[in-house]
């Protein structure tokens, strides 16, 4: 399998070797997997930026504008937020890629924003949610499925989009729905958080609860579609908070205490499995108490490793596509009760049928 | 903020919005005194600053209260409370 | 090596196999299709660009397919893909020319980011370059077209690219798309201009290529500052009429034409301050094409 994108973030101080085709395979598929200006960052980092050839330099360039000005975006999107919250005296903490960069964090380096995740007080959703409205926030899927489907079963109101600026905006009030099996805990978050320096009102997660939400959203989130894009981000958060010794031991402690062992476990295992990242020994161990049974086990080994791959170019590996559709299943199982699950994706897939839409690649 | 004058007229790109916008020439006098003031402006501060004798006192007024509040629609300026 | 100096079978073979690596402008496309009616079009129209080593890096990959499906056989169709995957809807199969120009064009838009690019014709005279930025339907194709077949070099028919570190335009010489009552005016204007056959019933209505001329493609590596912005306005009936535009309304036009101004932020504000700055700006509303190229050269007269 090609493991092009992996092996130059792993390793960017090897790129000047690289030759044209290398180059012409690593562009594809860092552009296919959303990591092409995570390249071009990785490489200016590592000083090796002047030394690739101009052509494939052209193309590092280009998305570096692309993240410049994603991430100009969200400056801007979050103090729009800033102010239409202000009234409600509601502290907002950044979850994710706003969280990244309001806290100057590596990981925030050439990263792609598709939208501002939020989370705040569950008892405030509803002041929130109008105050947002009145300053020009609408609710998307109308459907009255979706609006309880979002509402009362995950953890989000359905996403809502600017009507000028047409920014998309996630509101949580929890990190996994409350009719998930695993059970984090919001108020341990909250009380964790930590206020974001010169700006009032806006907080961001503890660093162990950055990592570990970064875990529980990309191994129970239903779209691998950028699965490796948020390994990517794992390993970058690990790789800066796992520099003090102490932080290794906290960590694994906290995801044991909220519930997230199993996220915690495959976090671990992928990214030192795909992206090389340096983990004391005893924090795998600790990790250990997250395993899944054996079976299960080989079978995530599988279909992650195959999911989390960015799509092969010229030889279609035509299992990818089956281990992603298996882990919607399995996120929406991790995330619904089962009854419930089952009525949710055939309402999904009749209305699929309906509008006459086209899966996306 | 930043703009650039060009042949008496200015373009002004807000960086709080991303916007970019091209004002008359009325417009780009009153961003500009509105810049230079390091506290806010009231319309009759403005009227005093930049009418000359070509209109009235009170069409000079409403001209300007017409730029404030486009200019606040746009997000270039604010009123204060 | 250019492809003209392919034998037809060579580029038969070449373009359904490995590829073809044309080369156009800063970009190298490695093009691949079996469709017979393509080969033809491309050995036409691209007879002077130059080719690629296989071993070198290609820009873009990009294939021109009879999508398999039932309607193969009854009505074939031509499917524009890039990196593998469908970028377009499947369209009658033969529109592939124009789906491969439009394709092209596409590819350069949405990914080359490193430059400021504006929807505009741009050619050059004397060193400098005159661009025509405008929404499609203001007949700029046609007057670049006009101008081109009158001895000004050809940068681009489409896409402006602005190089943020220089301000220089990067040529990208391509053939000029022209449509509906334009190919019969080049025609008439040029007799000896080389235009492909017309493509009838497309989105934008029957459809022309006209090929570059050699020397713009053989000079594709020198760039040239801009020093002329014509704003055109195609108008039944009128002759030409050459009015200066304030600096700040040429200045709201490039950006509103621009496909990535926003995305250039406020370096994409100041390159193009500076480039009105030096710039003499007027609008042409013109119905005789004549009169609107003796309108740019007196332009381009002026010291």
């Amino acid at each position: 399998m090609n493991v092009a994108v992996t092996s130059a973030l792993r390793e960017p101080q090897a790129l000047p070797g690289w030759t044209s085709p290398q180059w012409e395979a690593l562009v594809r598929q860092a552009r296919s997997a959303n990591l092409l200006s995570r390249l071009a960052a990785v490489a200016e980092d590592a000083g090796v930026l002047p030394q690739v050839p101009a052509a494939p330099r052209a193309h590092l360039e280009a998305a570096r504008v692309v993240s410049q000005a994603h991430a100009e975006a969200v400056r801007r999107e979050v103090t729009q937020l800033r102010k239409a919250l202000a009234s409600t005296g509601i502290d907002i903490i950044l979850l994710k890629g706003a969280a990244y960069l309001y806290a100057g964090l590596p990981a925030a380096r050439g990263r792609l924003f598709s939208d501002v995740d939020i989370l705040v007080p569950g008892a405030a959703l509803a002041e929130v949610e109008a105050a947002l409205m009145q300053h020009g926030w609408a609710t998307t899927h109308h459907n009255a499925y979706d609006q309880r489907y979002y509402r009362r079963w995950m953890h989000e109101l359905p996403p809502l989009r600017h009507v000028s600026r047409q920014t998309v905006l996630d509101v949580h009030h929890a990190i996994l729905p409350p009719t998930a099996r695993l059970k984090p805990d919001s108020a341990k978050l909250l009380a964790a958080s930590r206020a974001v320096s010169g700006e009032p009102r806006l907080r961001l997660l503890a660093p162990a609860d950055l990592v570990l939400h970064s875990a529980a959203h990309l191994f129970f989130n239903e779209d691998l579609g950028s699965g490796l894009r948020d390994l990517v981000d794992l390993d970058s958060l690990l790789r800066d908070f796992g520099r003090p010794p102490e932080f290794w031991p906290e960590l694994s402690a906290r995801a044991v205490e909220l519930d997230l062992a199993r996220p915690f476990y495959y976090a671990l295992r992928y990214c030192r499995r795909m992206l090389d990242t340096p983990m004391p020994e005893h924090a795998l161990r600790a990790a250990e108490t997250g395993r899944p049974p054996l079976g299960l086990h080989r079978l995530m080994d599988a279909v992650f490793l195959r999911a989390l791959q960015p799509q092969q170019r010229g030889v279609p590996d035509r299992l990818a596509p089956l281990a992603r559709q298996w882990l919607y299943v399995r996120a929406h199982w991790l995330r619904m009760p089962p009854l419930l699950l089952a009525c949710h994706l055939t309402v999904k897939a009749l209305r699929r049928q309906e509008e006459g839409t086209v899966p996306g690649r | 903020m930043i703009w650039r004058e060009l042949d008496g007229e200015l373009v002004v790109r807000n960086a709080e919005t991303g916007s970019t916008h091209l004002l008359g020439a009325l417009a780009g006098d009153i961003l500009q005194a509105l810049i230079e003031a390091q506290s806010g402006l009231t319309a009759d501060d403005l009227v005093a600053r930049l009418r000359n004798d070509t209109a009235s006192e009170a069409q000079w007024h409403a001209a300007i209260e017409e730029v404030l509040t486009e200019f606040e629609r746009l997000g270039l300026a604010e009123r204060a409370a | 090596m250019i492809v003209a100096d392919l034998r037809h079978e060579e580029l038969a073979r070449t373009l359904a196999g490995a590829g073809l690596r044309l080369r156009t402008g800063p970009f190298v496309s490695r093009i691949r299709s079996r469709l017979p009616a393509l080969c033809d079009t491309i050995a036409l129209h691209y007879a002077e660009h130059p080719l690629d080593d296989a071993g070198g890096f290609a820009d873009f990959h990009v294939r021109l397919t009879a999508p398999r499906s039932l309607r193969r056989w009854l009505r074939p169709q031509v499917l524009f893909e890039f990196d593998d995957t469908a970028a377009f809807h499947p369209l009658p199969a033969g529109q592939a020319f124009p789906v491969l120009e439009w394709g092209l064009n596409w590819c350069v838009s949405a990914h080359c980011h490193q430059y400021l690019i504006v929807h505009a014709a741009v050619v050059e005279k004397s060193g400098s370059a005159l661009l025509l930025p405008a929404p499609p339907g203001s007949g700029k194709s046609t007057l670049c077209a006009g101008l081109v077949t009158r001895g000004w070099r050809l940068l681009s028919d489409e896409l402006a690219l602005i190089d943020p570190a220089t301000g220089r335009i990067i040529p990208l010489p391509r053939p000029i798309g022209l449509k509906n009552a334009s190919i019969a005016v080049i025609r008439a204007f040029a007799s000896r201009a080389v235009l492909g056959a017309t493509v009838h019933d497309t989105a934008k209505g029957a459809v022309a290529h006209l090929k570059p001329p050699v020397d713009s493609v053989r000079r594709a590596a020198q760039a040239a500052m801009p020093r002329w912005v014509v704003l055109p306005r195609y108008e039944a009936g009128a002759g030409a009429r050459l009015k200066p535009v304030a600096r700040g309304r040429a200045f709201m036009q490039l950006a509103d034409n621009a496909f990535n101004y926003h995305l250039h932020g406020r370096s994409g504000f100041e390159l193009l301050a500076q480039l009105v700055e030096a710039c003499a700006c007027y609008e042409l509303a013109y119905g005789d094409l004549e009169q609107a190229v003796q309108a740019c050269e007196t332009i381009a007269a002026q010291p």
